[in-house]
């Protein structure tokens, strides 16, 4: 019984200290708070009353995830909280930009491709050249941060949109400013995919190219140099290439999806959206490798869009000189492929170098286009992180003077057991900083103001279990029970108690981690974790603890727990 | 467990040394007649939840934006002067004169001008956050800017508010399952009875209910429920102990009352002494305006919540059960003064209710425990040898 006291303690103590120390001398803290760092958060739903498909929400929160990746924003903090989207930003100040950034629309766009794809050159971003556009489609403005109160962009392309194509002449905008430029050397990219009809609804066999991706890449030869995006508000990727913002009404350079070395291609505006598909999309082999499948929509919101965009690039005109067609989704080709067929009869197959992985990645997109979801931003929130870092100090150093106080009161009424809640609560206090720190390098969770005030209030929770604990073992004493007895009597009571009371805070935590959004939510957690740990350090380091030193002569001076022990051994006094 | 009979106190008559009231509190040794006192603390609380309910019906609450939706402007600026701001509002065609304006000073942070007006498009808001960064000589970005859209203020409460409903009849059921279903309905009275009241207060003094106040109230919530379920548990366990003798139940609640008092004080000190910090040091020292509301909320609702279990919450467990057949015939006669303390220290009931049982000296002996069993034990069952 002793040693498996002892054992469980030192378990304990050496679980707690360790992980506080791993945390410390690994250098990992919790992550801060958009209330204490300061940051923008941006709150989205899929805008009432409008159907959309699960697969296209989700869709919408990868895309987000994978936009404020490449922005290398740290820690930032995505939500998703059934079908509401919290993003936290910390740090971020361009209160724009991340609105900008993470207003993904869902939608899938058919977008002809105006001249061939070209890598971007990595290795000659940082020289300095400021060469002017040339060739025919030298780019300005089309890269443009949607500002809803400016109509620029829009007017750069007055008379364009989905149902009116306009050629690409009509779009090529001399760069505004050299700002920005980025040279692309033009190697020609054979593009591996070609869209045909399935060969089961229109019995032509297409033949697929399925060329093996060619791309040339380091070809330093600046002599075609495309400017994108001179604005220097667009926000910027790791490799210092801008995030393409889609704007689907004009001509615009956008990135093909995956491709490295990074691969631009300028394509029309859109022509058709994913909803002339139906959302049976499926990955599957075709001619020896695979591809997608997917069947067309009846009429005139089907078919029929469809078919005049593939007669338009099966024949290059002028809306479609490349012959390729793209599906973009929220800024990003996911597909760049010939078209085979002038006209297709009810079904699509997509088909060319997949893997498997990617011919399933484009099937979801498809699906997710043919019902999108329409975000809405219901809240933007900038934090001012002045205001944050007061808060923090404050909240620690009240935190702080708060638990000493309470250690004095103990030390006050329990005497020398005090010291017993002291030492419960660096453990407790070893234990949270341990799996808070963990967990915000893992899970991405931060500490949030509520949550700091959560952990506060629990100190009143797990103080109140040795309260509780102490109260029933003077009782145990008072009534002349030994003190080895009184304290194992003692615990048992007191544990019943500690499991009912810590039983509703918890199932209180779980419901609303579950059920609400927000402040409420980060609150939520916080009660939930302190809650286990209380119950956690009750049984493993209180037990313990109290029964070990019950069994020492040490406990039953007066002083040390103010009240007279009996000190008739065990079993002796009846 | 061997020494059940090791019950002996050493003091043979508890009652005959009198102890300071401090010191009896200090060695448990109450035996306040809180049945008797009933009426007084459910008084007090009704006549309270009576303002916090003609408050929050007349005065209602001031809801802050992220329920109601809007946009709000922070300007930091020493010049920026009230009438400028709504000329400004006026000028971007929004309703100057209804905005709502503050003007925020703190040390570190030094004068923020803060415009409110109701929900607009995001491209107003913009608009906006410019020609104040234009008026001040600020760029835009130091303007913080935070807007909320009415539907989502609407979605937020009531998913808050379902949560609740949720975790409301899981605490029920849990309450019935461990205790009793009397038990969990006077739980969640106490409970209601405590948000209600720190909600009164807001709405009478106005203070603005942000989602951090929302935290706090579920904070009391919780520790509202907390505190009572461990006295309940106190309750159950002399329930138990007492199940065999006959009596009333409002000495059963009496007893444990006066055996947890302490327990109760010195858990609500604990809980309050942090809430205390951060609202003296925290929000009035160091000037952390967000934790402010937090923390008086919570401070009442600590308070609140202490008081509720012992005054309301085991009152109404009183009502719902002393009229229990069982109960019934020895309603109004609970015990007060020595007798009770007599209780409270462990002892069995005085067999005055029982002439027949009478010996002299009886009530002053402490009684072991197994004495108080009216009924012998079962006796062992045969079991059946192979």
């Amino acid at each position: 019984m002793r040693k498996r006291l002892v054992v469980t303690l030192v378990g304990l103590f050496v679980i707690a200290y360790g992980l506080l120390i791993g945390t410390l001398a690994t250098g990992t803290r919790p992550a801060l708070g958009l209330d204490l760092q300061g940051g923008i958060s941006v709150t989205q739903e899929p805008k009432e009353g409008t159907p959309f498909s699960d697969a296209s929400l989700d869709l919408a929160v990868e895309k987000i995830r994978e936009r404020i990746d490449s922005l290398g924003v740290a820690e930032p903090e995505i939500l998703r909280q059934g079908n509401t989207i919290v993003v936290n930003l910390p740090g971020v100040k361009n209160q724009q930009q991340a609105v900008d950034l993470v207003q993904v629309t869902g939608q899938v766009y058919l977008r002809p491709v105006l001249s061939q794809c070209q890598t971007v050159d990595l290795s000659a971003l940082g020289s300095d050249t400021t060469a002017a556009a040339s060739e025919t489609t030298g780019v300005g403005a089309e890269t443009t941060v949607a500002e809803p109160q400016t109509t620029g962009a829009t007017e750069t392309t007055a008379g364009a949109g989905p149902s009116r194509p306009v050629s690409g002449d009509n779009v090529a905008v001399a760069p505004e400013t050299t700002a920005g430029i980025m040279p692309i050397s033009a190697t020609e990219t054979t593009v591996p995919m070609v869209i045909s009809p399935a060969p089961d609804t229109t019995g032509v066999a297409s033949e697929t190219t399925a060329a093996p991706e060619t791309t040339t890449v380091g070809s330093t030869s600046p002599d075609t140099t495309v400017v994108i995006g001179p604005t220097s508000s667009v926000p910027v990727d790791e490799n210092g290439l801008p995030i393409a913002i889609s704007n689907p009404t004009t001509a615009q350079f956008l990135p093909t999806f995956g491709a490295n070395p990074p691969e631009y291609c300028y394509v029309g505006p859109a022509q058709g959206s994913g909803e002339v598909f139906k959302d049976n999309a499926t990955a599957t082999v075709l001619n020896g490798g695979w591809g997608v499948v997917v069947d067309l929509r009846d009429g005139a919101a089907g078919n029929d869009v469809w078919n005049s965009l593939a007669s338009q690039c099966y024949y290059k005109d002028t809306t479609c000189p490349t012959g390729q067609l793209s599906i973009e989704l929220d800024g990003s080709l996911q597909s760049v492929a010939n078209v085979n067929e002038p006209s297709f009869n009810g079904s699509v197959q997509i088909s060319g170098s997949f893997t498997q992985d990617e011919a399933q990645q484009l099937a979801r997109v498809i699906n997710s286009g043919s019902l999108p979801v329409t975000l809405q931003l219901q809240s933007v929130q900038n934090v001012s992180p002045t205001l944050g870092r007061d808060s923090l100090k404050a909240a620690w150093v009240s935190g702080f003077v708060g638990v000493l106080l309470v250690l004095v009161f103990m030390a006050f009424y329990y005497r020398t057991l005090g010291l017993i809640v002291a030492l419960g609560l660096t453990v407790s206090g070893s234990l949270l900083w341990g799996i808070v720190s963990l967990l915000s390098r893992t899970n991405g969770l931060a500490l949030s103001l509520s949550g700091i005030a959560g952990i506060i209030v629990s100190v009143g929770v797990t103080v109140d279990s040795y309260v509780v604990f102490f109260e029933r073992l003077k009782d145990e004493v008072r009534a002349g029970r030994s003190l080895r007895n009184s304290a194992m009597r003692g615990f048992q009571g007191a544990w019943r108690t500690i499991v009912i009371a810590d039983l509703v805070s918890l199932i209180g935590a779980l419901v609303l981690w579950y059920l609400t959004v927000g402040a409420v939510r980060g609150f939520a957690f916080f009660l939930g974790l302190s809650t286990a740990c209380d119950l956690l350090v009750s049984y493993f380091f209180t037990r313990p603890m109290v029964l070990l030193l019950a069994r020492t002569s040490w406990m039953e001076k007066r002083k040390v727990m103010g009240i007279e022990v009996s000190s008739a051994p065990a079993g002796g006094a009846a | 467990m061997s020494d059940v009979l090791d019950d002996t106190a050493t003091d043979s008559n508890p009652v005959a040394t009198r102890r300071s009231a401090a010191g009896r509190l200090y060695h448990g040794e109450t035996a306040i007649d809180f049945h008797g006192r009933r009426f007084i603390g459910l008084g007090a609380s009704a006549v309270l939840l009576l303002v916090s309910l003609v408050t929050l019906v007349f005065g209602g609450l001031n809801l802050s934006l992220e329920f109601k939706g809007g946009v709000v402007w922070d300007v930091p600026s020493e010049t920026l002067t009230e009438s400028r701001a709504r000329e400004i509002l006026d000028a971007n065609e929004l309703d100057g004169a209804a905005a709502r304006i503050q003007v925020l000073s703190s040390a570190e942070a030094g004068r923020t001008v803060s415009v409110q007006v109701g929900d607009q498009p995001d491209a107003v808001r913009q608009i906006v956050q410019k020609a104040f960064a234009d008026e001040v000589g600020v760029t835009a970005e130091d303007v913080a800017t935070t807007s909320v859209s009415s539907t989502w203020g609407k979605s937020i409460t009531t998913k808050a508010l379902r949560a609740l409903v949720i975790f409301l009849v899981l605490v029920a059921l849990f309450i019935t399952w461990r205790l009793q279903w009397q038990m969990a309905l006077a739980a969640i009275a106490s409970m209601l009875h405590d948000v209600l009241l720190s909600v009164g207060l807001y709405a009478l003094f106005g203070f603005e209910v942000t989602p951090a106040t929302v935290v706090a109230f579920l904070t009391i919530l919780g520790f509202s429920l907390y505190d009572t379920i461990v006295v309940f548990d106190k309750v159950s366990e002399n329930q138990e102990r007492y199940h065999g003798s006959r009596m009333p139940y409002a000495d059963i609640i009496n007893v444990s009352m006066n055996q947890v008092l302490m327990r109760s004080l010195n858990t609500s000190l604990a809980a309050v002494l942090p809430v205390l910090s951060l609202l003296v040091l925290g929000a009035g020292v160091m000037g952390a305006g967000t934790l402010s509301d937090f923390a008086l909320a919570l401070l009442v609702g600590l308070l609140t919540g202490s008081y509720s279990s012992i005054f309301v919450a085991a009152p109404i467990v009183t009502l719902l059960r002393e009229r229990e057949p069982k109960f019934k015939p020895l309603m109004g006669r609970h015990s007060t003064g020595a007798e009770l303390e007599r209780l409270v220290l462990g002892g069995t009931p005085s067999v005055r209710r029982d002439p027949s049982r009478q010996r002299a000296g009886d009530a002053d002996r402490p009684t072991p425990k197994s004495e108080g069993l009216t009924h012998e034990p079962r006796p062992r069952k045969k079991k059946r040898r192979v």
